[in-house]
């Protein structure tokens, strides 16, 4: 919504400056934003005619043009296309200066000299328009200053409305609010309208159908109107808010809406069959031709209106081509009706159509103000475009809306906002936004709301207006805070931050991927789902929720690798949905870590190897995750999957942790062009979470030595390594308390189907030194036992 | 003393007398007399080992031999040290770079909530959280929001059928705790939400909000003021103003918008603020007593507020961020700088 400083004048005085103006506004509620003064900073540009336009001698695309201020010529080199002799153009000449701020320094272009500039309107700050040479009027006065030109003034103001500020649509509404904060007096103006002697009524009557959907239509008949261009003041009014001045019915009928906020829709009254109008609901499918030549299919929520014969024009929203104001118009039929909100809301929607009309529909027109706008536009066009206006409206009203009566108690109202208003100013500011009041005392005060306020309903909105129009920011802060004494605790959140602060400290940086994935991206997992679908996707490649954060993640692998980053450990917390199996309704939403790991893990240095990631990276990853998040018995076992060529699925007692590999370097090429090997890792981090205990309790480390031996065995190349621990550990007792496995040799000195492992064993008594004697007894165990269930031998 | 025991000793001997070096060339010959030398420590052990039972002899003998071979190759490699190091006038080059750590860096975004979430946590504030996929009733209908009403046009929403949704605010977790609790209720809700709108460079279809409540007797619009001017001053910093200004939520009544002076101008105005020397920060404001009565609480008794902000764009003005689709891939160029 745009409004001009100088027409709200016109309703109401005040003293404000634009800038003032809509910084006061915007603290009442409607946010207001200054449109820029046109005619700033262009102080040094002059308006000049060009005299000719030659060739330039080294260039196809630039001309030199040859521009006269009335005093002097000038030769300027310019590469717009639209210069033509006799226009009147900007100039900008050698040592001015640009609303920019840049000065205009002297200049060759490819061989020569420019005097100047001729400029387009984004040059001078005007718009972003670059095509071409701001062309100006002819009346334009060569020589003068662009700034003379182009100033008014007048400012105007865009304001962001909210939903509910429906009054605000429009210059009168605005001026009562700078009434209610100046104190002084708003004004609309007086309508002096002289009647003909024919009646309205003879010549059209109204049926409404639909009473739900039409409460209200008015409408008077304006004979022997002559279309042509309207006067001067009303092009500049309508171009002061951005409009276009289209002919002298139409103007009137847009200012009467501009001025009043109430729709006014005007008809060529020849065109219109049956001297009737009929309101009533479109039938589902039926097809009409709006005034801007589209041809649109209608639903049963649409409300027409329709002369004797056929529709006319949707109701509330727009026109139809076959009743539009001509050029040979002669007699105007105005409608001022009042249409209900949700069906104007519904049928815009459906039609996916927005207009001046249905902006304010939809949000609530006044019902008692459309007669007060039908006469201000019958008024108006009778004024600019001559015409007899017919006696009288016709004015279908069956059942008049009663404006809500409300009760404001000052207890209540203090109590919410925390501060003390004085009954007085309470009741002046409720008389200011148009409540009669219908009666008071010390508590409380009684009041019929105005018909042009449908957000006022209820005591809140009340005093929310209160609040409001005292100034938000004036409400005293309170000194103290209250504190509740919580005993619930937010534990999820200090896991969660635990978590993600964890993979920080193992290396791994934290992307934030997309939740809305493409359908190949929901193929991706290790376990069959059925995927949740968006009904209205914003395009085909954001259709799903996502059931993994895996393919996401590789995007951005991608995205790195494009920027030729190729080191790689990133990691995301993040909640996947799907459908479970067994139930078709209720999508399951649950949090994923996932890890992905490609390239060198350390960083380049000059004192150690680089360490190239691997798998078995996301393993020790995941085993210290399971220890630092309290998950006992971790199981790992083989699994199979399209995506990876290696995949090892994570297990805890029964339930699945998740799933690490080496992602499928025929899946890495087809879907992302990669190359390189990728290693990724996702888990249920809602099981990881729910085991954690944030509370440890210390135990004393050992006192007694602790005792190592190493193990150095050759078994078959297919026996597990991990097997082997659980034999060692099996047979080691409560003494042996840690292996570690850290030499694995093929080659050289050992057969080919066969691998030398080495383990070193610590043991360790909490009551006392061990003896040697009672280790080796227990590493006799451990060889013999080995050596029968593995045919281990020792080396 | 055992054997072993005392193998482990001049093991530990050892390790300790070579750390102790400083650089005279002559301390790896003196090491060597000292241990491998004909009375050396080590030689004294083999000594000894002619003298223990058979049977211990392979096991015992293994680790004694290990000792040696290690005592052998640590002086060895200690007395080139000291070589190189007295060719090269002891020359120590501490401009080497220093060797990192493989650090990770957390997500701009869970760094900003982290921080929002610790300034309410110490005025009492617990963290609650609900699920992505909403009812349209939690979403909207609950809120307030009424079915055909143009304030359904300010969140352009995702469905995936008539009755759900993805949220496009946090507010559903307020309905879902006021139905599961009794006020008083004080809690902070972060979370991910959804748009159905354009992706661009100040805005995107996903994005993060954190959205806080306060229910009990006697909660007023004054207090509210004075929790959020105490989040922005710790937020931004003790020199920002604050403004107020009426605002539109239909879960909220009277709704707010809190703007705190541009802290990139000072409130002179500048390319971030539009000129206006205000940037937009948050909303909120009492909760509607249309809301109260949705969820079964007494809006005669009990008042309450609520306030609601963009952790991405506030992660934006905060860091100066100029694009929000940054957030989104991954670049690690971006995310190391956090
Ligand atoms: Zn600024």
């Amino acid at each position: 919504m745009i409004v001009n400083t100088n027409w709200l004048k016109k309703y109401t005085d005040y003293s404000y400056s634009a800038e003032e103006l809509a910084e006061r506004l915007t603290a009442i509620g409607l946010e207001s934003n200054l449109i820029p003064d046109k005619a700033a900073g262009l102080e040094e540009v002059l308006i000049a005619e060009i005299l000719a336009v030659n060739p330039h001698p080294n260039a196809d695309r630039l001309t030199v043009c040859i521009v006269t201020t009335g005093e002097k010529q000038f030769a300027v080199v310019c590469g717009a296309p639209n210069v033509k002799k006799g226009l009147k153009v900007p100039l900008a000449l050698v040592g001015s200066t640009l609303p920019n701020g840049m000065i205009l320094k002297p200049i060759k272009i490819r061989g020569v000299a420019s005097e100047g500039m001729l400029c387009a309107e984004d040059e001078l700050g005007i718009s972003e328009d670059h095509s071409g040479i701001m062309i100006l009027d002819e009346n334009a006065i060569v020589g003068g200053r662009l700034a003379d030109y182009l100033a008014s003034n007048d400012r105007s103001l865009e304001i962001d409305l909210t939903p509910n500020r429906p009054d605000c649509t429009s210059h009168i509404g605005v001026a009562r609010e700078i009434a209610l904060m100046t104190g002084n007096e708003l004004y609309k103006p007086d309508i002096n309208l002289s009647e003909s002697e024919s009646a309205t009524s003879a010549y059209i009557s109204v049926g409404i159908e639909d009473q739900i959907g039409c409460p209200r239509y008015a409408a008077r008949l304006v004979q022997g109107v002559k279309i042509g261009p309207s006067p001067d003041w009303l092009v500049k009014a309508l171009a002061s808010i951005g409009q276009r001045s289209i002919n002298n019915v139409v103007d009137a009928a847009n200012y009467v809406l501009m001025e009043t906020g109430h729709p006014l829709h005007t008809f060529d009254y020849a065109n219109l069959k049956g001297q009737k109008i009929v309101v009533r609901r479109a039938k589902a499918g039926e097809k009409v031709v709006t005034l801007d030549g589209i041809e649109r299919e209608l639903s049963d929520d649409i409300l027409l209106i329709c002369d004797g014969e056929r529709p006319v024009a949707i109701a509330g929203i727009m026109g139809l081509a076959n009743s539009e104001i001509e050029k040979d118009t002669r007699d105007v039929l105005i409608e001022s009706a009042y249409f209900n909100p949700r069906i104007i809301r519904r049928g815009s929607r459906y039609l996916g159509l927005q207009t001046e009309a249905s902006y304010r529909f939809e949000r609530g027109a006044d019902y008692e103000g459309a007669i007060y706008a039908l006469e201000r536009g019958a008024e108006l066009i009778a004024e600019v475009a001559g015409g007899r206006v017919c006696r009288g409206v016709v004015d279908e009203y069956p059942k008049p809306i009663e404006s809500p009566k409300i009760v404001l108690r000052y207890e209540r109202t203090n109590r919410l906002i925390g501060m003390k208003f004085e009954p007085e100013w309470v009741k002046k500011v409720l008389v200011g936004l148009g409540c009669d009041i219908l009666n008071s005392n010390a508590q409380e005060v009684a009041v019929r709301v105005p018909s042009w306020r449908p957000d006022l309903e209820r005591e809140i909105d009340l005093i929310e207006e209160v609040v409001r129009i005292y100034g938000m920011s004036r409400v005293p802060s309170t000194k103290t805070l209250q504190m509740i004494p919580n005993i619930s605790t937010d534990d999820r959140y200090d896991r969660i931050e635990k978590l993600r602060s964890f993979m920080a400290t193992c290396g791994y940086s934290e992307l934030y991927c997309n939740s809305l994935v493409s359908a190949r991206a929901t193929e991706f997992g290790f376990e069959p789902v059925k995927p949740v679908k968006l009904r209205n996707p914003l395009s085909q490649d954001m259709t799903f929720l996502r059931t993994s954060l895996i393919p996401g993640m590789i995007a951005a692998i991608k995205h790195n690798f494009n920027r030729r980053r190729f080191d790689l450990r990133l990691f995301e917390l993040g909640h996947v949905q799907a459908y479970a199996p067994e139930e078709e309704t209720q999508a399951r939403e649950s949090l994923r870590l996932g890890a992905l790991l490609t390239g060198y893990f350390d960083e380049p240095n000059w004192a150690y190897p680089r360490r190239k990631t691997n798998s078995f990276i996301l393993k020790g990853l995941a085993d210290t995750l399971a220890h630092e998040f309290g998950v006992c018995n971790l199981n790992y076992s083989k699994a199979e999957n399209l995506f990876f060529k290696r995949l090892v699925k994570i297990s805890a007692g029964k339930k699945v942790l998740g799933y690490f590999g080496e992602l499928a370097p025929d899946y890495l090429g087809k879907d992302w062009d990669i190359e390189e090997p990728v290693f990724g890792m996702e888990l249920d981090a809602d099981f990881l979470l729910k085991q954690v205990n944030l509370a440890k309790i210390y135990k004393e480390p050992p006192v007694f030595p602790s005792t190592e031996r190493d193990l150095s065995i050759v078994v078959k190349c297919e026996i597990l390594v991990g097997d082997i621990m659980k034999k060692i550990r099996q047979n080691g007792g409560d003494l042996l308390r840690e292996i570690r496995f850290y030499d694995l040799y093929l080659g050289k000195n050992v057969d080919k189907n066969e691998k030398s492992l080495t383990f070193n064993l610590l043991f360790q008594a909490d009551d006392r030194t061990l003896t040697d004697a009672e280790v080796d007894q227990i590493m006799a165990t451990i060889h013999s036992n080995l050596s029968r269930e593995l045919n281990a031998r020792l080396r | 003393m055992d054997l072993l025991n005392r193998i482990d000793e001049v093991r530990a001997q050892l390790q300790n007398d070579i750390q102790q070096v400083g650089a005279d060339p002559q301390a790896a010959e003196n090491l060597r007399i000292k241990y491998l030398g004909k009375k050396g420590l080590i030689s004294v052990l083999f000594a000894d080992f002619n003298s223990i039972p058979a049977e211990q002899k392979p096991q015992i003998g293994r680790v004694l031999n290990i000792l040696k071979k290690d005592a052998e190759a640590r002086i060895q490699a200690l007395s080139e040290k000291l070589k190189a190091t007295s060719s090269q006038d002891e020359f120590f080059d501490y401009s080497l770079p220093g060797l990192t750590p493989a650090v990770g860096h957390l997500h701009p975004i869970t760094q900003t909530l982290n921080r929002v979430i610790a300034i309410f946590r110490e005025i009492g504030f617990v963290v609650e959280f609900g699920p992505e996929v909403e009812t349209d009733y939690n979403n909207f209908q609950a809120l307030n929001f009424a079915d055909d009403h143009p304030a359904r046009d300010m969140q352009d929403t995702f469905f995936i059928d008539e009755k759900r949704l993805l949220r496009t605010h946090t507010s559903p977790i307020q309905i879902r705790t006021m139905l599961k609790k009794k006020p008083p209720i004080r809690i902070l809700a972060p979370g991910r939400v959804y748009r159905n709108e354009a992706i661009n460079p100040r805005s995107h279809c996903v994005f993060h909000q954190v959205e806080g409540l306060y229910v009990d007797e006697n909660v007023t619009f004054s207090e509210l003021k004075t929790t959020l001017e105490v989040f922005a001053w710790r937020f931004f910093g003790a020199d920002v103003k604050t403004r107020f200004r009426p605002g539109f939520f239909p879960f909220t009544e009277p709704s707010a918008e809190m703007d705190i002076s541009c802290f990139i101008c000072a409130g002179k105005g500048c390319r971030l603020c539009k000129y206006t020397g205000w940037l937009e920060i948050l909303g909120c404001g009492m909760v509607d007593p249309n809301v109260f009565k949705n969820v079964g609480i007494d809006p005669e008794k009990y008042t309450g507020y609520a306030f609601g902000m963009g952790i991405d764009r506030t992660a934006l003005l905060k860091y100066g961020i100029g694009d929000i689709r940054l957030y989104f891939d991954g670049d690690v160029r971006f995310l190391e700088q956090f």
